[in-house]
């Protein structure tokens, strides 16, 4: 028999992270995807979790309005969980480290991934160095075979995930019919509901 | 006795900038009530398995509808019975997902089926992500509450492609079938219930659009946005019943769009065997020993007190609580008083200390996923609260 299930957060998708996104403070909420150029600089809204090896993964990822923000969701050796809010000056700050020594050549980022995770900066600067660190660097990271191959493996979100699909061009035909005329001007009316 | 939890709510403005923007009601008062029911894992578990077992008993009542042809004990217009066949007979037309209310369930009360909103149910943003938020919010532990709403209903997305197989097979078999998301325009509850169905189909994989309900195009050949792009999916929250009284030209449109396999509708046609509150009078007929089910009649019932409703109505409108003499006690105005009524036996609603009553409303995604509340009068209308719980 199967039993009553309950909600965790990483379970709630992308309005998970645009709740705790308000919930969290942040100005305004995320918004949907800019254009690809924008995107590099796009402020971030991230959910990290720490896997049982230690490394980190991001669960959830959402472009915001506000300033960039993190949840890093942690586990101790005794198995407690703990939640805590990166603001954006902390992940600017880890950001900043680990691209430095991406610089010297000392950080995992500049080799191949070897499975799933990474350290909290090396997360963070992957995901979110445009917003953090500026234009260039954010280019310079999406143009980074290794720093995508690090993306692809650790980062979980619908987000990253999600590429512009191709879209059928759309047919001309000019026996396509609309309906609903009555229903749509009563919508101005507050109280037409079709829900129950 | 409905045992309370008080809590911190949640300002308007944060509701506000995660998409819930109904939080006062047109008195003013506030829509989400700054308590949680406290709800055992025990009653949790019974509200689940009530639900998985009448659901079962729906599909099996509409298959006896549709074997004995009893649409018109129904009320189900003539012009929607081939497009209920033709989605029942394919598995293509999944059910996304339906809204169980109940009565009892607190404190040793029977769970009593009051009806199945099966083809547009609201209080899904409520339920499925505001009373998680409020967990969120007062510091407490996401995991005491009967809520998997948002997975529940992403998976059935990926089902409309994996059928019974494992939705996690859904990108394996996935071909960039779009999916596009209609309501009425101008009702923000209404939009951003759908908006949140897109996200759960989002983040399951799809592509999506949105389109009002008025810039929909349609035509032999299928189902397209204002744009002329087209989709292999619609979900309209809109009512079945409605397209066919008041958009008649359309359900013959969308019987030929399905007809010729050019799109899939959502929720499908066969909802609308389960929305008519006259299948509870078949599903007595079917399953009379099930302790699920209050005793409904097409006729007045004799010696008991009853409450009228009608086939088609929503949130409490024409509906009337009668005495053992068949007086009326209370009753709702409503526009629903042109279909036809059915009799159901009266049953009371757990209370709290103020008096206030308590419909239990459970999630049916393939299974039974979450669980909220409404708190109102004898009679739930469109002015009653709604209540998030708290396992415990």
């Amino acid at each position: 028999m199967k039993h009553i299930t309950s909600v965790k957060h990483m379970m709630m998708g992308t309005m998970g992270v645009v709740v705790l996104s308000a919930l969290s403070g942040c100005q305004s909420a995320p918004e949907e995807q800019a254009g690809s150029e924008e995107s590099v600089t796009q402020n971030k809204f991230l959910v990290v979790e720490q896997q049982p090896n230690g490394k980190y993964i991001i669960i959830e990822e959402m472009p915001t309005t506000g300033p960039s923000r993190a949840i890093i969701k942690e586990t101790d050796e005794n198995g407690t969980v703990s939640e805590r809010v990166m603001s954006e000056a902390e992940m600017k700050e880890l950001a900043d480290q680990e691209y430095k020594k991406m610089e010297e050549g000392k950080s995992e980022l500049n080799a191949e991934p070897q499975g799933e995770g990474m350290g909290l900066a090396g997360t963070i600067l992957a995901a979110a160095g445009g917003a953090l660190l500026g234009n260039m660097i954010g280019n310079a990271l999406m143009n980074n075979k290794n720093v995508q191959r690090h993306q692809d493996a650790s980062n979980r979100s619908a987000y990253h995930r999600s590429s512009a699909g191709g879209s059928n061009s759309a047919t001309s035909n000019s026996q396509k019919k609309s309906f609903f005329g009555n229903s749509a001007s009563r919508s101005t009316s507050s109280s037409s509901s079709f829900g129950g | 006795m409905i045992s309370l939890h008080n809590i911190t709510p949640i300002d308007d403005r944060t509701l506000e900038q995660f998409g819930f923007g109904w939080h006062t009601d047109s008195d003013q008062s506030k829509y989400i009530a700054d308590e949680l029911v406290v709800v055992s894992d025990r009653e949790a578990e019974a509200y689940y398995e009530a639900v998985n077992k009448l659901y079962d008993m729906y599909a099996a009542a509409a298959q006896h509808v549709i074997d004995n042809n009893l649409f018109f004990d129904l009320g189900i217009p003539f012009n929607l019975i081939d497009v209920i066949k033709k989605s029942w007979e394919n598995d293509v037309h999944w059910h996304l997902y339906g809204r169980f209310d109940l009565a009892g369930g607190i404190d040793g009360a029977p769970i009593k089926l009051i009806e199945f909103n099966a083809d547009t149910p609201t209080s899904l943003f409520e339920t499925a992500i505001l009373q998680w938020a409020l967990l969120k919010h007062n510091g407490m532990d996401e995991e005491r509450q009967f809520n998997n709403i948002y997975e529940a209903i992403s998976d059935n997305f990926r089902r409309l492609v994996t059928l019974f197989d494992d939705p996690a097979e859904f990108e394996k078999h996935y071909d960039g079938w779009k999916i596009l998301f209609s309501s009425i325009s101008g009702n923000l509850e209404e939009e951003q219930t759908v908006r949140l169905l897109q996200q759960m189909a989002i983040d399951a994989g799809f592509e999506t659009g949105f389109e009002p309900l008025g810039g929909v195009k349609f035509d032999d050949e299928g189902i397209y946005d204002s744009a002329e792009e087209p989709y292999e999916y619609w979900f309209k929250l809109y009512p079945w019943e409605e397209i066919a009284i008041e958009e008649p030209e359309l359900a013959t449109q969308l019987t030929t769009i399905m007809q010729n396999q050019k799109a899939i509708i959502l929720n499908p046609a066969y909802t609308l065997l389960f929305q008519s509150k006259g299948m509870m009078k078949i599903l007595c007929d079917l399953f009379p020993d099930s302790p699920y089910l209050l005793k409904t009649s097409f006729e007045p019932l004799k010696g008991i007190q009853q409450v009228e409703k009608r086939m088609f109505g929503r949130e409490g409108a024409n509906v009337k609580i009668m005495d053992v003499s068949g007086n009326v006690t209370e009753s709702n105005e409503g526009p629903y008083g042109n279909f036809k009524p059915i009799y159901q036996e009266y049953v009371e609603f757990p209370k709290d200390s103020n008096g206030h009553s308590y419909q239990a409303g459970v999630f049916f995604a393939y299974e039974a996923c979450g669980l909220g509340f409404r708190r109102g009068g004898k009679i739930l209308g469109n002015m009653s609260k709604f209540v998030g719980h708290l396992l415990c």
